[in-house]
């Protein structure tokens, strides 16, 4: 790889942070707004339920998300305010389909010290004045005239310290803040300031309340005409105002989330840690709050989020587990819950660990990530390919092949499906109801099975069966020709077109027939010296119906031959090789180039260029689409031809750009495929599959397709094995029932296609599963699991004592075979040089795997190096070791076998607390750390001076604004010997958000050429909200913030496709390249991933 | 808290017929979400490619006052007493300027930057009734400056320096 890196998103956010409702797009239209830290999404709500209608990226890291109606608006702005101190208010134009930034700024201060307890950003209900909580003790405000303009802002001398939550009250005559805070007793008390805009300064407010619930940390301000605050504690819930006190005990939890149901406030959602969604009420008579009540509803996924929509529906956001569309029943179901969930969002997020895995074996990655949280954990299997979205299915065992069929030449739809099976044909059809029924076409044989169908010219039907051809009227039904395979021989294999027919018949005989008006000719025949496997004569010169070509796939001498029609001559001749028969040729034609496509028994597929005028077979190229035989058929999708292969892993091949691509089908096994283009499924494929026959359509770009396999407990760290075809987790089970918030911490063992747990190793109490790795050692044979732990005890800070354990996988079960304790934590272990590399808190240690004199092996140090503070994140190379320290960033490590002994050879002097590193190749070294930024640094080898060569140079920096938690090398999309991103590195990682992108290292000259692109881009593509593209992206943390280099953002780069055509020219103008070279080299980019 | 309600906790966690049904009545509807069949997927999102001028409206980039609170509650008051009092303004203003210096020393706080601008701006209105006694206070480093800027020499001891600017400025 290199240090000109390219990054770019595979899959968006999915944390869901914040929601809100409100008439953002239209006085009269209801919207709910999501914010997925670096997005934002816009739905609006309909009778129909959610309809989405943007995806708003934003540039930043969204910290508090507002919807507010200024004085003589119709419909609400929108105050987004990022993590780096940036604000925006938006405004919906309906008119021009734009966000318009009606203010904006820059809410930094020079001096203060950034809250811990989150950013807080308020409005206030009468909108006064916006309120924000950004660094301690310094409430800052940004007033209103009364145009509703914002007027400069300026700061006030906030005496608490320990703020948890801010909000303003209703009904207050000046704007008032109550403020929940902790004393340095660790007591929580509420008081209340009015804000004397005038003055810029607060005055004590009209109550406050001391001594609260040691749990307290959310307030929810009641509108009028109660008004007054609700203050959730862990044990009790208050309701707190100038003239009245209400409180009750609650079992004890954290609430996250709360969600107002009635506009006058006297009904609340609350969604607690462990998923709960509670009813709260305030009761009331007239406006003197009598009373609270609280009511368990039901389990949701861990709220952070909750917004009451319309009509019992409500929406969960969650950054833990799926988010939901849940409905409120006012009967409980059989298990006593109100709770129905309509809908789950994915969610990804977040993504602690994640292997790329190609179990299939072909080149494609496969991420398989530990994702959630507590009881919202799961296994996503993220999965790049095109989808097929299932339209009827019906039951149907052992389909041998299916055709479509029109009711006559000029229909544009089919009406029939031909299905054939071992001893007889059936026939489907859509009949009046747009259902499908079995129905007759009396001039076919059904009592055998069909080796071909197709429509033939002058509303004919083609039918071939083993024994004859069939010709038959499209519109009576009735045979008009029949033409029988000479007696002896029957028909192997056929195919034909419109207005012809080939087949072969057992002795390598290959008989060429022409369909004419109620007659069939045999116009040619061939004697071939082997047998004929396979054959076609599709049309893809000028005539649609003709052919003057057929490809003919043969046995014996494995080869495919080209031969001219009508004549039957033989032109080319190619030999295949290897000793597997071709099962499936197909001629067919991409963007105006011909191809022939031969695909073998044992799931390979070669394609050669065909010119069709000589017949000359080229450029020759094999991939693997999967292990079983493959059937290739063309379809049509948006009026361009694509090819589907059938086979136990379905491929769909597509052209772009003149070049062939691969995409994989998002579904298991398939045998047969035909297009089957009916009025009631316009564009549809019937898809044979498992006893199974489906009608559905196809999508027309691949994306990623996500499996979940939810666990029901929190997965931290995950490995694939190979040789035992199974997964290891390590994975905690919070037991939320119990009193004590107790956990288990187990290593288990998961069936890598099923995804079942095979077998548990349960750890000891106070053990946390910290490292895992499938490895093997020198002089053994056997692959082990090696699991590193560490005892976090209540009274220790860092862990001193830890284990390594290793297992084997016997008869589908975990086996200890050796165990070592070591000094602490054991956050990292890699397999290097046929032994063990640990990383336990300080230190880097070296294990040999010993045979002890009773034949059992045990784990024996070797080496080691101190000199870390702890030694989180290690990957390694021959014999470099990079480490990632928590906070001395990234050192450089060799061992020397001679000596026996690892010395450092070089570090980054900077202080990035790492939270992730990867080694790009031999020099380049890329990390991640805490301020959401990637850097790479390099090794300096031919440095004059010890010291230059001691230290690893920082060549790039880039603000990736997520919080990368694991880098991985791997592809999410097909690696092909014919593509040009095949060539480009790439490097996969996962985030806290649940992000999966790609990094991928480009070639210099495609490097200067995109940054030039970015910059032009940067002119024309706008930051929302009047966010800059420059800034949010320059490395930055609490010491420095730089530009970033040698990074480039490809989601930037990419949105090029989506620009007009006027914008795209204006780029091409100032680049000086075409619009069509440029668009070409922007989707090879998106072909990444 | 209050014993009355010392059993909720428990009832909660069983919710019975009884229970949440009776507040679940009446949920808000504004007649959306009221199709019996609600679909689950109606059109896709649109990616917001935003490519139209988002600066803000005139006046509506927001900036931070940058003024020191301290410094700023201390002029408001001020403020506050010259409108109050018209008679007692001479005395007010130097005292309370004299007061501001005081306090500018101590709040370590504020940055050397502004302070020196304020320093600046503030000789720029004593300059004029510039009193021997008032060069004596300022360190050798300023009085070099304001000779510098009248092109006077900047060289010599302090006693040498102030009476060359008194000489400019007399």
């Amino acid at each position: 790889m290199s240090i000109w890196n390219y990054v770019v998103t595979a899959h968006k956010p999915t944390n869901v942070t914040h929601s809100c409702v409100g008439n953002f797009t239209g006085p009269q239209e209801l919207n709910l707004i999501i914010a997925k830290c670096t997005r934002i999404e816009i739905h609006l709500l309909t009778p129909q339920g959610l309809q989405p209608m943007l995806d708003v990226p934003i540039y930043g890291r969204i910290a508090t998300l507002e919807l507010f109606r200024p004085h003589g608006e119709a419909q609400d702005f929108l105050f987004i305010a990022t993590e780096r101190y940036k604000f925006c208010v938006l405004q919906w134009d309906a008119e021009k389909s734009e966000l318009i930034t009606r203010a904006m700024g820059d809410v930094s201060d020079r001096i203060g010290r950034p809250t811990d307890n989150g950013q807080i950003g308020i409005i206030d209900p009468d909108c006064r004045l916006i309120g924000l909580h950004l660094y301690d003790g310094l409430f800052k405000v940004i007033p209103f005239d009364n145009k509703g303009q914002l007027k400069e802002a300026f700061n006030i001398r906030l005496e608490e310290l320990q703020v948890l939550d801010i909000k303003f009250l209703y009904g207050c005559s000046k704007p008032t803040i109550v403020v929940l805070y902790q004393d340095n007793k660790d007591a929580r008390h509420v008081k209340t300031y009015e804000v004397a805009l005038k003055d810029k300064d607060f005055v004590e407010g009209p109550w406050s309340q001391n001594n609260l619930d040691n749990g307290a940390d959310l307030l929810i301000p009641v509108p009028p005409p109660l008004c007054g605050v609700i203050i959730i504690g862990e044990e009790t819930i208050v309701y707190c105002s100038a003239s009245a006190f209400k409180a009750i005990p609650i079992r004890p939890s954290i609430t996250r989330a709360y969600g107002r149901v009635d506009a006058d406030g006297s009904r609340y959602l609350l969604g607690d840690h462990a998923g709960l969604l509670h009813l709260l009420v305030i009761a009331h008579e007239k406006e003197k709050v009598t009373g609270l009540k609280i009511e368990l509803l039901g389990e949701t996924s861990i709220a952070s989020t909750v917004s009451y929509l319309d009509n019992a529906f409500v929406y969960i956001g969650s950054s833990y587990g799926d988010s939901q569309l849940i409905k409120l029943n006012l009967q409980p179901d059989a298990k006593g819950s109100y709770v129905e969930v309509l809908e789950r969002y994915v969610n990804l997020g977040p993504i602690v660990d994640f292997c790329v895995v190609d179990l299939e074996r072909q080149g494609q990655g496969q991420v398989v990530t530990c994702s959630g949280a507590y009881k919202d954990g799961s296994l996503r299997i993220v999965r790049n390919g095109i989808g097929i979205n299932e339209q009827a299915s019906v039951e149907l065992q052992g389909i041998k092949g299916m055709w479509s069929l029109r009711s006559s030449t000029d229909d544009p739809f089919d009406t029939f499906l031909v299905v054939s099976f071992i001893s007889e044909t059936r026939i489907l059809a859509m009949n009046l109801d747009d259902e499908l029924e079995e129905t007759e076409i009396d001039g076919f044989c059904s009592q055998v099975q069909t080796l071909f169908c197709h429509d033939a010219v002058h509303n004919q039907l083609v039918q071939v069966t083993s024994g004859s051809v069939r010709l038959v009227s499209s519109t009576s039904r009735e045979m008009r020709y029949e033409w029988n395979a000479p007696s002896g021989f029957s028909i192997n294999v056929a195919t034909a077109n419109a207005t012809q027919v080939l087949l072969a018949t057992g002795g390598g005989h290959l008989v060429y027939l022409e369909i004419g008006d109620g007659t069939l000719t045999e116009v040619k025949h061939a004697q071939l010296e082997y047998e004929i496997s396979c054959l076609d004569i599709n049309p893809i010169g000028e005539n649609p119906n003709y052919s003057q070509l057929a490809a003919v796939g043969m046995w014996t001498d494995i080869s495919v031959r080209i031969f001219s029609l009508p004549d039957l001559n033989l032109i080319t001749k190619e030999l295949l090789g290897g000793e597997i028969i071709p099962r499936s040729v197909l001629l067919c034609a991409f963007e105006g180039i011909s191809y022939l496509l031969c695909a073998l028994g044992d799931g390979h597929l070669l394609n050669f260029l065909l010119n069709t005028s000589t017949g000359e077979l080229t450029d020759r190229k094999k991939v693997s689409l999967g292990t079983q035989p493959i059937t290739l058929r063309t379809f049509s999708s948006k009026n361009t031809t694509h090819v589907f292969a059938a086979s136990d892993r379905p491929t769909v091949i597509y052209s772009s750009n003149k070049k062939l691509l691969y995409s994989n089908v998002n579904l298991k096994e398939v045998s047969h495929m035909c297009p089957f283009n009916s009025a009631a499924f316009p564009d549809s494929l019937a898809i044979a599959k498992e006893g199974e026959l489906t009608i559905g359509t196809i999508d027309d770009i691949q994306k990623l397709h996500i499996r979940s396999i939810p666990l029901g407990e929190h997965p931290s760290r995950i490995c694939h094995q190979e040789q035992s075809r199974t997964f290891a987790i390590c994975s905690v089970k919070y037991n939320q029932s119990s009193p004590e918030d107790s956990e288990m911490h187990f290593i288990r063992l998961l069936d890598d296609q099923t995804f079942e747990f095979i077998s548990t190793y349960p750890l000891d109490t106070y053990e946390y599963a910290c490292s895992i790795l499938s490895c093997s050692f020198s002089d053994d044979n056997n692959v082990y699991y090696c699991v590193g732990t560490a005892y976090v005890l209540p009274e220790e800070n860092e862990p001193t004592k830890g284990r390594i354990l290793v297992f084997i996988v016997e008869d589908g079960k975990l086996q200890l075979i050796a165990e070592k304790e070591t000094k602490g934590a054991v956050y990292s272990l890699n397999a290097f040089n046929g032994k063990l590399l640990a990383a336990i808190n300080q230190k880097i240690q070296l294990y040999k795997w010993m045979l002890r004199d009773d034949g059992t092996r045990e784990l024996q140090s070797e080496c080691g190096h101190h000199g870390h503070i702890l030694a989180l994140y290690v990957q390694t190379r021959g014999d470099f070791i990079v480490v990632g320290d928590l906070m001395k960033s990234i050192s450089l490590l060799i061992y020397k076998h001679e000596e026996g002994a690892i010395e450092e050879r070089a570090r980054d002097y900077n202080a990035n607390w790492m939270s992730a590193v990867e080694i790009l190749d031999d020099d380049i070294y890329l990390g991640a750390e805490n301020n959401f930024n990637l850097f790479t640094v390099r090794k300096n080898s031919e440095g004059a001076t010890d010291e230059e060569r001691g230290r690893l140079e920082v060549v790039g920096e880039y603000h990736l604004g997520e919080f990368v938690n694991r880098f991985r090398h791997g592809s999410l999309v097909m690696r092909l010997p014919d593509s040009d991103v095949g060539q480009i590195p790439t490097a996969i990682f996962g985030t806290v958000n649940g992000v999966i992108g790609v990094i991928a290292s480009l070639p210099h000259e495609q490097y200067l050429f995109l940054e030039k692109l970015q910059s032009n881009l940067r002119k024309v593509i706008k930051g929302v909200g009047g966010l800059s593209h420059e800034h949010w992206r320059s490395f930055n943390n609490e010491k420095k913030t730089v530009d970033a280099r040698n990074f480039l953002d490809g989601d930037l780069i990419e949105s090029f496709l989506d620009l007009n055509r006027t914008k795209m020219d204006e780029i091409s103008k100032v680049m000086s390249v075409s619009v069509e070279e440029l668009c070409k080299r922007v989707e090879e980019l998106t072909r990444l991933h | 808290m209050e014993g009355s309600s010392s059993s909720q906790p428990s009832d909660s966690t069983h919710p019975t017929a009884s229970g949440a049904s009776k507040f679940l009545a009446d949920l808000p509807s504004r007649g959306l979400f009221s199709s019996t069949v609600l679909s689950s997927n109606p059109g896709g999102m649109r990616i917001y490619i935003c490519d139209h001028d988002t600066s803000p409206p005139d006046g509506q980039q927001i900036k931070t006052n940058q003024q020191n609170i301290l410094i700023r509650s201390l002029m408001l008051k001020k403020q506050k007493g010259d409108s109050s009092s018209k008679d007692v303004k001479g005395v007010a203003a130097s005292e309370s300027s004299r007061k501001r210096v005081a306090e500018r020393a101590a709040d370590g706080r504020a940055s050397a930057k502004r302070a020196t601008i304020q320093n600046s701006s503030r000789q720029e209105g004593s300059n004029s009734q510039a009193s021997n006694r008032d060069f004596h206070t300022f360190t050798v480093d300023r009085l070099r400056a304001l000779l510098k800027a009248r092109n006077l020499s900047p060289k010599g001891k302090k006693d040498e320096l102030i009476a060359r600017l008194k000489g400019a400025t007399g």
